[in-house]
């Protein structure tokens, strides 16, 4: 596993560890915190084989022995760089290192890449359509100034890439917005907050809600599931909220301001400053406009039922007991 | 038209690139990196099919007439020399090279061959330093500058660059001489070269380790620098590197009959008239005239932003616009070599003293309050 101290992967190693595989290797970087990832192995210590490994996935010899003899890699590590080189960098050479050295020094069985909705694009999409995993992906992430999914992008390419080119067996899964205890801020597609207070945009859209728990249980049964090499699943919960009753629940807890612009306002206020940006020559950074405008708060649904179908997945926290675990931190 | 490479494809690249854009008469033709994906993914984004692993093989594919290096300072020296052999001009990003051995060999070399270097001290032409450099051509400081001071901070809450240096002794800048210092200080530092004579007499230099770098578990790494420079005019130079003090970047220069501050956070170039005012004039007078050169400051960057001159790194595009105008003979280099040579001189001596050989543990350990016998034994004129 990579990423295993993180927001997602500690409660993945837990899951793992819940269904009975002991045989882990945790690859963390050297400053990682580890207390998550600790408090998740903690009723397992001296009962299996968890090994915790420093390194940098840069590093193709710390991804050599990180990849030495296994058999399933979960791709957790991200990279959140504001630069578009360093999300490339952090994203997806760190994911051709590790690959490489899986098929140099693992016995491949499968590759899990967790991957983003931040890969979709929204704009020629209906407003209430329904996205899912043969929705068309970006094709321009600088024209949307989003360097992460630019990342999570080339990371996916390569993946398919090393797929067809040296039938690296793999599965990419995408979760949507991830939520739970121990993660405060709220996902973009809510709103955004700025100048002192939140602007709320997601109007009464749908949010591609997943709890972290519900999360971390499709991403085992993507590296575990027989049959299914080669598939991109799409992570959502069942019973998922608007924005307005999402940020109504949060605004009870966390007594925060907000106040609500309708999409097409938000819309000519991401086109008018697109418009801007091009013309002073990105005096001001394209970082609203269309795409990311349509890519976050154009209101579509969302649909799990690949993952209900192909793993046999279902939530196993429901959303008011998820709602209820994530407000329980304000 | 002036065909440009670059090599090395990481963050500092994105912004060469960006900058080049805005350059009239000008193409990048070439990218190159150790790690062909990397030149590929700013190709892609930048519309460059050529390519390379390989700079002999970019100079000879591509040939270039200007290559940006934007590579860890460590292979500054070599890359920039093969680029000049091979009759490429060199932009070269700070820190220029390791030493300041290296960065005389490199501009000896380039003036064998009737070519140009330049060192990517960008901060050096954003519009303040530029407004406050015709300020003192003018004469406001009534005479040559008799104390320069200038402020450098680093924010480490952005750990995303630490975290890793940090955490690993083998990354790129724990192997420079002075470390952390080594690859964040030559803006700042360059700022006081400016003003320098060559024959610097004194640099005393202390550092220390800040608390917060402390938590971040890095036994050797300095963070707090503070120097004292005097050259044979006697003027004198302060230089302050902080991680702890937050938002300041600034340049301040004093003359017999004024100062000016130069802020770049702020964008501003503040002059600052030693005239005495009668009795308590003193205390109506000054902070009305302080008032109104913080408005004259903020018309100015108004005007700026109106005339869509108020991007970020506008010093790095001025920087490369000029470099290129040198290149076709219309202006002198823009960045004086004494100035470069200088600025890594002063390197050499301040790493010298806060890094000397043997006794990084003893520094590493030092709280923010280094003991008065340790300060002593920094205090090392040279």
């Amino acid at each position: 596993m990579t990423g295993a101290s993180g927001f997602i992967g500690a409660k993945v190693v837990e899951i793992l560890l819940e269904y009975g595989f002991c045989n882990l290797r945790c690859l963390v970087r050297p400053s990682s915190q580890l207390g998550r990832l600790k408090k998740a192995t903690a009723p397992f210590d001296g009962k299996g084989n968890i090994e915790f490994l420093a390194g940098d996935l840069l590093s193709p010899e710390d991804c050599a022995k990180a990849a030495e003899g296994v058999s399933i890699i979960y791709h957790l590590a991200a990279g959140f760089d504001k630069s578009f080189a360093g999300a490339f960098m952090n994203s997806a050479l760190t994911t051709r290192n590790l690959m490489e050295a899986f098929l140099q020094h693992g016995t491949p069985k499968r590759f899990v890449n967790v991957s983003s909705f931040a890969v979709y694009s929204n704009l020629s999409l209906e407003r209430g359509a329904v996205l899912n995993e043969t929705c068309a992906l970006e094709d321009a992430p600088q024209k949307r100034w989003d360097a992460y999914g630019f990342g999570k992008l080339k990371q996916e390419e390569l993946v398919k890439e090393y797929g067809e080119r040296c039938h690296l067996r793999y599965v990419i899964v995408r979760p949507g917005a991830v939520f739970g205890p121990g993660k405060t801020q709220l996902n973009g597609r809510v709103g955004i907050d700025t100048f002192g207070f939140f602007m709320h945009l997601g109007g009464h859209n749908q949010l591609p809600l997943t709890f972290v728990d519900n999360c971390a249980e499709a991403i085992v049964l993507a590296g575990l599931t027989p049959g299914i090499d080669g598939e991109i699943f799409n992570i959502v919960d069942d019973e998922l909220p608007t924005s307005r009753q999402f940020l109504r629940a949060y605004k009870k807890k966390a007594g925060v301001r907000s106040i609500s612009l309708p999409y097409p306002i938000t819309y000519l206020l991401c086109y008018l400053w697109e418009r801007y940006a091009s013309w002073s020559r990105n005096q001001l950074p394209p970082a609203f406009n269309r795409r990311r405008c349509s890519a976050e708060w154009k209101g579509n649904r969302y649909s799990n039922r690949k993952l209900r179908e192909r793993l046999s997945w279902k939530p196993r926290v429901g959303m008011d007991d998820a709602m209820e675990a994530f407000l329980a931190q304000f | 038209m002036l065909r440009i490479a670059i090599v090395g494809c990481g963050k500092v690249a994105d912004q060469h690139a960006a900058a080049i854009h805005r350059v009239a008469d000008c193409q990048i033709v070439a990218l190159c990196d150790r790690e062909l994906l990397m030149a590929k993914q700013l190709g892609e984004r930048c519309h460059v099919s050529q390519c390379f692993s390989d700079v002999q093989e970019m100079l000879r594919s591509a040939t270039p007439q200007v290559v940006h290096i934007t590579t860890p300072p460590q292979s500054h020296f070599q890359l920039a020399r093969q680029c000049l052999e091979f009759g490429s001009h060199v932009y070269i990003e700070k820190p220029f090279t390791v030493t300041a051995a290296e960065a005389e060999g490199l501009i000896q070399s380039a003036e064998e061959r009737g070519l140009k270097v330049t060192a990517g001290h960008n901060y050096q032409f954003t519009l303040e330093m530029m407004e406050m450099r015709r300020l003192v051509r003018e004469g406001f400081l009534g005479g040559p500058p008799a104390h320069v001071e200038s402020y450098w901070s680093y924010d480490l809450g952005d750990i995303s660059y630490v975290a890793p240096m940090v955490s690993n002794s083998g990354h790129w800048v724990r192997q420079l001489p002075g470390q952390l210092f080594h690859n964040l200080i030559s803006h700042g530092l360059a700022k006081v070269a400016e003003f320098l004579d060559d024959e610097v007499t004194e640099v005393v230099a202390t550092a220390h380790q800040s608390s917060q770098l402390r938590q971040l578990r890095a036994k050797e790494v300095l963070d707090e620098l503070r120097v004292l420079i005097r050259d044979k005019n006697g003027t004198t130079a302060f230089f302050c590197f902080s991680t702890q003090i937050k938002g300041v970047n600034q340049l301040r220069i004093f003359g017999p009959s004024g100062s000016i501050t130069a802020d770049i956070i702020t964008g501003t170039a503040v002059r600052t008239s030693s005239q005495a005012y009668k009795s308590y004039l003193t205390y109506f007078i000054p902070p009305l005239k302080n008032a109104k050169e913080y408005l004259r400051n903020a018309a100015f960057s108004v005007s700026n932003f109106v005339r869509r001159r108020l991007y970020q790194d506008f010093g790095m595009k001025e920087l490369t616009e000029r470099f290129y105008r040198s290149i076709e003979g219309e202006i002198s280099v823009p960045i004086p070599y004494r100035e470069i040579i200088l600025t890594a001189r002063l390197m050499d001596r301040i790493f010298d003293q806060v890094y000397p050989e043997g006794e990084q543990a003893q520094f590493g350990q030092g709280v923010s309050g280094v003991d008065s016998q340790n300060s002593l034994s920094l205090f090392v004129n040279k």
